[in-house]
């Protein structure tokens, strides 16, 4: 059995927010009056992660994510609620616990700018108090599997993003951290190097049996990565399990894509669904997913079909889904 | 230890990056002290004593100050307060690190480059003027090396504090300016404060300022007897402690 390696329970983080008032007069009242209201950027989450998974944290923007993260990190002191990770309460900073883990943050660098990355990765080695042969080797290896040997010594502000983020991902693993916190690592990153990212954190799991937990506005990085994903939103968490299981809980629909032999008109099919497409012969249709087989014989029965495929709806239509029944 | 070492190290590469910014910055400061020096010296050419300074005791003053300048009131730290509200800071506090020390070292390496410049150029500056430098005793020169030290601990402690305004608000260059203004008047940087009216040296005296520069130039040229040392050194500790315990 897996050993349980994060575990939170009822965090809260309430901030304390400057409303100004619109206007010039709202600017000149700020200087003598200012309100505040009180946001609850994350509000009673529970969850636990096992050693070895990789989660998806998934919200919108302001959802609570980053603010989770920093608290598991021990950056941010909670409201209330507890929290372990491997063992230490973070917000004691001790440096066993700090040896262990690493965050990364896609739009912070701690990689120095004007100096190349392999000063960075020196005074890393240094902090982490990693030894001359197991830095040798992690930093082969993870130069290599990122393919970044080239440019380890160009200064880091002639780097792409790209390369950039990949140096960042080395910095942060030199001292192979047995928890990764990924705070949206692929943000910015054209499609190619999303891939490459996400493959060498697929790789990083398997063979260093890290547990990761991975926030991403894009889907791909969860879908890819992630079996078990948490949906946080306005700070809550509104689902904890596995990414197959939220299409059958939340899908409602399935999508049908017929190929036709001969010309049909909308209105021949109008009463089996909603039509997304159409297309003389080539049809898109939104369905019941409790009636999408059904549906399905009663249209093969009645119209020449040529082609038929049934799909379950897109994970990113589910989500925003979930998301729209959260503030209606 | 190596942590550190490594951190000095890299400090004075980064700061060392951009040539023409090095050049510049170091011909401003050289030039600032060869304008004091100019212009006192054109004051002393028909004044044997100005505001109870001798000609030798107010360029050994200008000398002090432009070291003192580089040791004391120069800090790595004047970026602390947008580090902390850009949320760069969270990178050295998730390291296994003493973020203290962390600065402590980046305050070291700053002050060593500044120091290493500040030798090249003061010894131009005698070529130039061929300055007889006012020199005290042993027992003196040891207190000003503590005091100075005692001086950057301040220095140190005080931007840690303006640092910390970086947690409320992204716009600390207001009080940050309004500091730098402060600090050139009421530490000595711009002229000695005793040329002030004595009400006005008692009222600077009741902030931790003057001994930021001006105490530590008054020892070295000998202004203070027995118990202005006591007194001073008693007072120069209480910032330290009052100072240190709110940073804290």
């Amino acid at each position: 059995m897996k050993k349980n390696l994060i575990s939170v329970k009822n965090l809260s983080k309430h901030f304390k927010v400057y409303k100004k008032e619109p206007g010039l007069m709202g600017s000149f009242k700020s200087l003598f009056v200012r309100k505040y209201e009180t946001v609850k950027a994350v509000n009673d989450v529970s969850f636990e992660i096992n050693e070895g998974e990789i989660i998806g944290f998934i919200g919108q923007n302001g959802a609570g994510k980053t603010t989770t993260l920093k608290m598991l990190s021990g950056l941010l002191y909670p409201t209330k609620g507890e929290v372990s990770v491997l063992g230490f309460n973070p917000w004691d900073r001790k440096q066993e616990f700090q040896k262990q883990f690493a965050l990364i943050m896609g739009q912070k660098n701690q990689l120095w700018w004007d100096l190349p990355a392999l000063e960075s990765f020196m005074l890393n080695k240094a902090i982490y108090e990693i030894p001359d042969k197991q830095f040798e080797d992690t930093l082969e290896k993870l130069s290599t599997l990122l393919d970044v040997k080239d440019i380890l010594k160009i200064q880091v502000r002639k780097l792409s993003l790209g390369q950039r983020m990949k140096c960042e991902l080395i910095a942060a693993l030199l001292h192979n951290p047995k928890v990764l916190f990924l705070d949206e690592p692929t943000i910015g990153l054209d499609v190619v190097m999303q891939k490459t990212l996400r493959d060498f954190i697929k790789e990083y799991n398997k063979e260093f049996g890290a547990t990761i937990i991975l926030t991403s506005h894009y889907m791909d990085d969860v879908k890819e990565l992630c079996e078990r994903v948490i949906i946080i939103d306005h700070g809550t968490k509104v689902y904890d399990g596995l990414l197959d299981k939220i299409i059958k809980k939340y899908a409602r629909n399935k999508t049908l894509t017929l190929s036709f032999d001969e010309k049909i008109s909308k209105a021949d099919l109008n009463e089996y669904g909603t039509i997304k497409s159409f297309d003389e012969n080539q049809v898109t249709l939104l369905v019941k997913r409790s009636e999408a087989t059904k549906i399905a014989s009663k249209i093969l029965n009645k119209f020449k079909v040529n082609d038929l495929n049934i799909e379950e709806a897109p994970i990113e239509a589910i989500i925003r889904e979930i998301f729209s029944i959260q503030n209606k | 230890m190596s942590k550190y070492i490594t951190l000095l190290k890299l400090s004075w590469q980064n700061g060392l990056v951009y040539r023409t910014s090095v050049i510049m910055w170091r011909f401003r400061q050289f030039l600032k002290t060869l304008m004091s020096l100019t212009v006192w010296t054109v004051i002393f050419a028909s004044n044997a004593n100005a505001f109870n300074y001798t000609q030798d005791s107010m360029i050994t003053y200008i000398f002090l100050v432009s070291f003192l300048q580089s040791m004391i009131i120069a800090s790595a730290l004047n970026g602390l307060a947008h580090r902390v509200y850009s949320g760069e800071i969270s990178n050295h506090l998730i390291k296994p690190i003493n973020i203290y020390a962390y600065f402590a070292v980046e305050e070291i390496a700053d002050k060593a480059k500044n120091v290493g410049f500040l030798l090249v150029e003061v010894l131009i500056l005698f070529l130039i003027f061929k300055p007889t430098i006012i020199l005290p005793s042993m027992f003196i020169f040891l207190v000003f090396l503590i005091w100075s030290l005692l001086g950057m601990i301040l220095n140190f402690i005080i931007s840690l504090l303006f640092g910390s305004f970086g947690f409320w608000s992204p716009d600390t260059w207001g009080p940050r300016f309004l500091f730098f203004m402060i600090i050139n008047f009421t530490a000595g940087s711009l002229f000695p404060l005793d040329i002030l009216p004595s009400v006005i040296q008692k009222v600077l005296y009741l902030t931790p300022f003057p001994y930021l520069s001006f105490v530590q130039i008054q020892l070295f040229l000998g202004k203070f007897n027995n118990q202005e040392v006591f007194t001073h050194s008693i007072v120069l500790l209480f910032w330290l402690g009052l100072l240190g315990s709110f940073a804290s």
